[in-house]
């Protein structure tokens, strides 16, 4: 089982990282209010709706009578993130009783929301007949393209047949954590978390280089807190509407290419001035990770007898499917493969769980399948999981055994030694044996050479 | 009851389909004015699409004599400027409201008995159907569940179809809400929501409508095993009878079907069953005396 797992952390964690000063400005745009409390967990959500139109602080204690004893653990989860992200502030009154109020600017601009309603940061540009707007669809196959070409550059440059405009230092930053070079002069191979990255949904996979990209944006002279309203506003475009591009500011427009190059806008050059359009990745970057819109159309079906059928063209999927399976071979439009015991060994051995393959197979189940329950055959999901278990079978500490003591004293003290110092790990009081683990074994022999 | 588990979906989105009471007769006469009313339900519904993107919200109109869709969110249009969408639903309540008063008129002849209790039957069963087919659409769906905003007194006439209408709703794991917005409690819904596991609301002070519907009935399915909500201290489980259509607490049960009766009758009605049993009359002298 691999220790370190890549927490596909939300971008509100890094939002909630800001100084207060920062954060506080953040809130006076009414999207980034929408966006912070549509991220909350759903009982944090109800508090906020419940203060919203509250002038006077509530205590914590009749907070926590809003729900009933097993809800409390999830109830301090709900009240630690709303002071984390500074929607609720603490205030101490005379009777040194801990209680809560909601953030002013938070409050008013909810309150406005909820009696005017919602409203869209920037006008669409009027429809122009010189310049041919690409459709919803080719919007979104342009995205697709864009992010693939993107992870594959990522995974390994040498494959890809163009490559973007990112520099080298950005891709570095982007790698860091996921590839790492086992030696000077061979590719980098992806590290445990690289795998686990592939095999995430594409929502996290971008939260995931967004975070990198904005970690890294103070180094290229650019605002972080501008950066994370100017993503957070794009989510409230809509779909498929053109805006000018001299609406942005400075820090935008430098942005904007670089968003471009994930495929998260589409950049075209207007009659008079170049104009964006946010594709689908934009639109669903405010919606939480473990959204299903967002999915695209599933390409696998896996059929009980292990044999995979993956109806796609793309050389990513074939990179990830090439992770725990055998690809036999490959047509123009298919990509024909078997799940055996080698290939799954060949995955655990990366660090990948079975958990992890089961989902990704769920998850991207071809839609003729997708509607059967369940998705991917029992067996195959069984085995999948009895195949990681066999690896669990046996644990093995190296330890030392020690026998032929000559006296039960002698014995008893060295358990207590062992068992002192956390090391003992089996004991025969009757034939006078003792398994203590490897490393106390010099400590040991100094211990029974001064008993002696 | 706990709900059904949406399929493969994130557990906080849901469809809430409410049910608006528009009974002229009873808002005539209400404490609250209907245009105040309306002031407290849409900042509501506001506050539901703002909680998720995802989730969709239905309005029904339950009139006297007819029941009609008001809202849908769902629709493409109506994630325009929110004032455009306001207007649009008021507008469309004037003419359901206009629409339902004539077929009023028109079915009772000269207005004779004017209808006091409004149609939940018919609008129960329009959000049934509605949310039917929403999951029959596909296999990703929001968890869908019904909330009736009640004033009217109950009409004793549909006790069978808003129980049918009742047990629908408890096999496809639909909890029915209700919030009473009149002066007495209604015995339907109390037993609507009971049975449903819904939550059955009578606030106390209609001025503060919108806190109660934000406090209780916004919270999605999922979170509601770890809140405490409000209950009933006690529910109505009077019955009507199928003869007359009075509220009855005694009286005789067909063994086939279980319909009920305030008077004996030599066959069920409902399912044509006979009953052997002898009448029994005053003839049969009383021994005692």
């Amino acid at each position: 089982m691999p220790q370190v797992r890549i927490v596909a952390r939300n971008f509100m964690d890094m939002v909630a990282a800001l100084p207060a000063a920062k954060l506080d400005k953040l809130y006076d745009s009414s999207f980034i209010c929408e966006a912070v409390l549509r991220s909350l967990p759903p009982l944090a959500k109800k508090y906020v709706l419940q203060m919203l139109f509250l002038d006077s602080p509530l205590t914590a204690k009749s907070m926590e009578e809003w729900v009933l004893p097993d809800g409390l653990s999830k109830h301090k989860v709900a009240i630690d993130r709303l002071l984390q992200l500074r929607v609720f502030m603490e205030v101490n009154d005379r009777k040194k009783e801990p209680s809560y109020k909601m953030n002013q600017k938070f409050q008013s601009n909810m309150q406005k929301y909820l009696t005017t309603g919602g409203t869209v940061p920037r006008e669409p540009m009027p429809l122009n007949a010189a310049v041919r707007l690409p459709s919803v669809g080719e919007l979104e196959t342009y995205a697709m393209e864009q992010w693939e070409c993107f992870l594959l550059q990522l995974i390994n440059s040498s494959q890809v047949d163009k490559s973007t405009s990112f520099s080298s230092s950005m891709m570095r930053a982007f790698q860091r954590g996921l590839l790492n070079s086992s030696r000077d002069n061979e590719a980098p191979r992806l590290t445990e978390n690289g795998f686990q990255f592939l095999l995430m949904e594409t929502n996290a996979q971008l939260w995931y280089i967004i975070r990198e990209y904005i970690s890294s944006a103070e180094e290229r002279g650019m605002d972080p807190t501008d950066l994370i309203s100017f993503l957070l506003e794009l989510s409230f475009h809509t779909l498929g509407e053109a805006y000018s591009v001299n609406t942005l500011t400075e820090v935008q427009r430098l942005a904007i290419k670089d968003l471009a190059d994930l495929g998260l806008v589409k950049y075209l050059q207007g009659r008079k001035e170049g104009l964006f359009m946010p594709t689908k990745l934009a639109t669903n970057l405010s919606v939480s990770l473990s959204d299903a819109s967002s999915r695209k159309e599933g390409f696998v079906v896996v059929e009980t007898n292990f044999r995979m059928y993956a109806y796609s063209t793309s050389r990513l999927h074939c990179e990830i499917l090439r992770l725990f399976s055998r690809i036999e071979y490959q047509l123009p439009n298919l990509i024909v493969g078997a799940i055996t015991k080698e290939s799954l060994y060949n995955a655990f051995e990366n660090g990948i769980t079975a958990e992890q393959i089961v989902s990704f197979l769920q998850q991207n189940a071809h839609p003729r399948v997708a509607e059967k329950m369940p998705s991917v055959p029992e067996n195959v999901t069984d085995q999948i999981r009895l195949w990681e278990a066999d690896r669990n079978r046996v644990e093995m500490t190296p330890s030392h055994l020690y026998e032929d003591f000559p006296s039960k004293d002698l014995f008893e003290a060295c358990c207590d030694f062992a068992r002192d110092y956390g090391c003992l790990l089996w004991q025969d009081t009757k034939k006078m044996r003792l398994i203590v683990k490897g490393e106390l074994h010099q400590q040991m022999r100094d211990f029974l050479r001064g008993q002696r | 009851m706990a709900s059904a588990p949406s399929k493969l979906y994130q557990d906080d989105v849901s469809l809430v389909v409410a049910l608006l009471d528009t009974n002229p007769f009873f808002w005539a006469a209400a404490s609250l004015p209907f245009s105040e009313f309306l002031h407290h339900v849409i900042p509501f519904i506001n506050s539901l699409l703002l909680l998720n993107q995802l989730n969709r919200v239905v309005l029904i109109a339950t009139g006297t004599s007819s029941c009609g869709y008001i809202f849908d969110s769902g629709d493409g249009n109506a994630s325009g400027n929110s004032n455009a969408v306001c207007s649009g639903i008021i507008k469309k309540l004037e003419d359901f409201v206009g629409k339902d008063s004539k077929i009023g008129k028109g079915s009772n002849g000269d207005g004779t008995r004017p209808a006091i209790s409004s149609l939940l039957s018919g609008s129960l069963s329009l959000a049934l159907c509605y949310i039917q087919r929403i999951f029959r659409s596909g296999t990703r769906h929001p968890q869908p569940r019904i909330l009736c905003l009640q004033g009217s007194p109950d009409g004793p006439e549909q006790y069978v179809a808003v129980m049918n209408s009742i047990f629908s709703a408890q096999r496809l794991m639909i909890p029915i809400d209700s919030c009473i917005v009149g002066a007495q409690h209604s015995a339907f819904l109390q037993q609507a929501s009971y049975i449903t596991g819904g939550v059955y609301l009578k606030p106390q002070q209609l001025d503060g409508l919108f806190q109660f519907l934000a406090a209780v009935f916004a919270t999605d399915l999922h979170s509601r095993n770890f809140l405490r909500l409000p209950k009933p201290a006690g529910v109505d489980f009077r019955a009507s009878c199928f003869c007359h259509k009075k509220t009855i607490d005694m009286g005789y049960v067909c063994s086939v079907c279980l319909s009920i009766f305030c008077k004996y009758h030599k066959k069920c009605s409902t399912c044509g069953s006979e009953f052997n049993q002898a009448a029994p009359d005053s003839t049969i002298p009383d021994q005692k005396h």
